[in-house]
């Protein structure tokens, strides 16, 4: 990853190599919610080139501060959704316990 | 709200927040299905959207969790929908994407064809073969990368020997022909540089027998079963090996776990007036998804009422007939509410799938994190 | 099955290829498979094509005996 701002570190451009919308939309996302974030949006600079560019904008944090923050409640979050996730398909399957799901052992990390 | 959370999210907390007017909150949680065309489609996930107004617009982590909702409607097999409320458009796209594109599979990627008389040429041959699904853990294997022999950890060889030996017959073969061979490829490789001394070499080199792996022991590897793979005439052959690697969806689609994966937003149909007596026939009539149902009051009256929503695919054929059908009946979207499908390919149930996109996308943040630390 | 790899040219009559007979009085004859009874038909240049044990006028010519390697894509 690549990290570019010139003298302020209030306002920089993140560059992702290998990423896509995927991953940029749902940081933008993120960032966004953060009230301390003044700008924040992503571009591809070009369709073929696997990579991002996320600029970040903000009050008066460092962005890369800012940006680590965002990530790190969009892994919360993913954490949380994953952790009811998993929730609902073991009561749905208690609940509906037809068929028996040879692969159900696989659900394991 | 615990130490680990973000200190952004944190701060956001002393913020007081009031309430947004209805018709503000009516346009940011709904898509307005007009008749000619949905209107206020745009999410706004700018946290001082409403700064003005003294409405703080971003999501706190506690609210999130309290409000955030899974329920699923079904899980099969191979399919399952779920109702996945409370989460923005973007990051409902990332675990869509990710599903489509970035979890792996096992697919057949090399194929030898040591005869095939059949009327199906070689490389069509190869890549229908390409496209059966394998039945079989990825997370098991490992990628193989370019320099890499194949071995018993990154590569899955398929042995495939049919011959219609009838006389008028057509021979149909199909994909549970193919036969695992857990002991690698059994082709030779020959070569000038080859001596008589050493041991003669295949197309792979695997150091032990799969199938001598706890997780295959008595579990042979199977592809999906019942794909028609090609079709024989009398005397045709087909002698071939298929090497299976792990893959994603974005370098080739076979590899992709899900056949497709989709949401759409919540439909919900509001009645803005009674509409009762012959209009509400009338109604019940226009709606090809049988989203309205007729009421008997106690009077003798009859009133529509909204029975399916669910069902609504927003065709508004229910409001196109005049601008007075538009006034009385209201289409929108829920913004935040997704009805999920994921239809698996048969290599994992569709809710480890969704629980693996959901870590991939964690992975993605961790990596970031890590790059930024 | 060991010599796969090596191309053998048609031409090249006998050792494992016999989709050219070679040179004989009748002139240069080409093996081709029956598409109806799979038998071997040898035909020289002015046959009819014809299977000349079942009559049927679909023939295919013979395959390479080499491996050949694909990319499933």
């Amino acid at each position: 990853m690549e990290h570019t701002s010139f003298g302020d570190q209030r306002n920089a451009t993140f560059s992702f190599a290998e990423e896509d919308h995927t991953l940029a939309n749902a940081l933008r996302f993120s960032l966004n919610q953060d009230p301390q974030v003044i700008f924040c949006g992503y571009s591809i600079p070009h369709p073929t080139k696997a990579q991002v560019n996320v600029r970040v904008q903000t009050t008066d944090k460092e962005a890369r501060v800012i940006l680590k923050d965002a990530c790190q409640g969009l892994m919360q979050m993913c954490q949380h959704i994953r952790g009811t996730f998993d929730k609902v398909v073991n009561d749905f399957r208690t609940k509906n316990p037809s068929g028996n799901h040879p692969s159900q052992d696989m659900d394991s990390d | 709200m615990s130490d680990s959370e973000p200190e952004a999210m944190a701060e956001a907390d002393g913020v007081p927040s009031t309430k947004l007017p209805p018709h503000l909150e009516l346009r940011r949680t709904r898509v307005l299905c007009k008749v000619d065309a949905p209107d206020n489609t745009d999410t706004i996930q700018y946290s001082g959207a409403y700064a003005s107004l003294g409405h703080e617009n971003s999501l706190r982590f506690a609210d999130f969790c309290k409000d955030f909702r899974v329920d699923i409607t079904r899980i099969s097999d191979d399919d399952m929908e779920l109702d996945m409320v409370g989460v923005d458009p973007s990051i409902a796209n990332a675990f869509r994407r990710i599903l489509l594109a970035e979890l792996p599979t096992m697919a057949i990627e090399k194929v030898l064809i040591a005869n095939n008389t059949s009327v199906v040429q070689d490389e069509v041959l190869a890549h229908r073969l390409g496209l059966i699904p394998i039945k079989v853990d990825p997370r098991l294997f490992d990628y193989l990368s370019e320099n890499d022999t194949p071995n018993e950890k990154n590569t899955i060889v398929f042995k495939l020997h049919v011959r219609c030996e009838e006389r008028g017959q057509r021979l149909t073969v199909k994909s549970n022909e193919l036969m695992w061979l857990p002991k690698g490829s059994e082709f030779l490789k020959t070569s000038e540089s080859l001596t008589s001394t050493s041991k003669p070499e295949t197309y792979t080199s695997f150091t032990c027998s799969q199938d001598s792996m706890p997780e295959f022991a008595g579990n042979p590897i199977r592809v999906y079963p019942d794909i028609i793979i090609s079709k024989l005439g009398f005397g045709q052959e087909i002698e071939l090996e298929a090497h299976a690697v792990k893959g994603v969806g974005k370098t080739h689609a076979k590899w992709s776990p899900v056949a497709t994966c989709w949401y759409r937003m919540l439909p919900e149909v509001e009645l803005m007036e009674e509409i009762e007596g012959e209009k509400a026939d009338v109604l019940k009539q226009k709606c090809p998804a049988k989203v309205f149902e007729i009421e008997d009051l106690a009077d003798g009256r009859k009133r529509a009422t909204v029975a399916r929503p669910r069902a609504c695919t927003l065709c508004r054929e229910c409001i196109r007939d005049g601008e007075d059908w538009e006034k009385r009946i209201s289409l929108r979207r829920v913004k935040n509410h997704f009805i999920f499908t994921i239809e698996s390919t048969g290599a994992l149930p569709p809710e480890v799938l969704f629980t693996e996109a959901v870590k991939i996308l964690e992975d993605k943040c961790e990596r970031v994190i890590s790059d930024l630390s | 099955m060991a010599n796969r790899e090596s191309y053998t040219y048609p031409s090249n009559s006998g050792f494992g290829n016999d989709a050219m007979q070679g040179v004989s009085s009748a002139g240069v004859t080409v093996s081709y498979i029956c598409g109806e009874c799979a038998s071997k038909v040898a035909l020289s240049k002015n046959d009819p094509i014809r299977c000349s044990s079942c009559g049927h006028r679909v023939l295919y010519k013979e395959r390479t005996k080499r491996m050949v390697q694909f990319e499933a894509r």
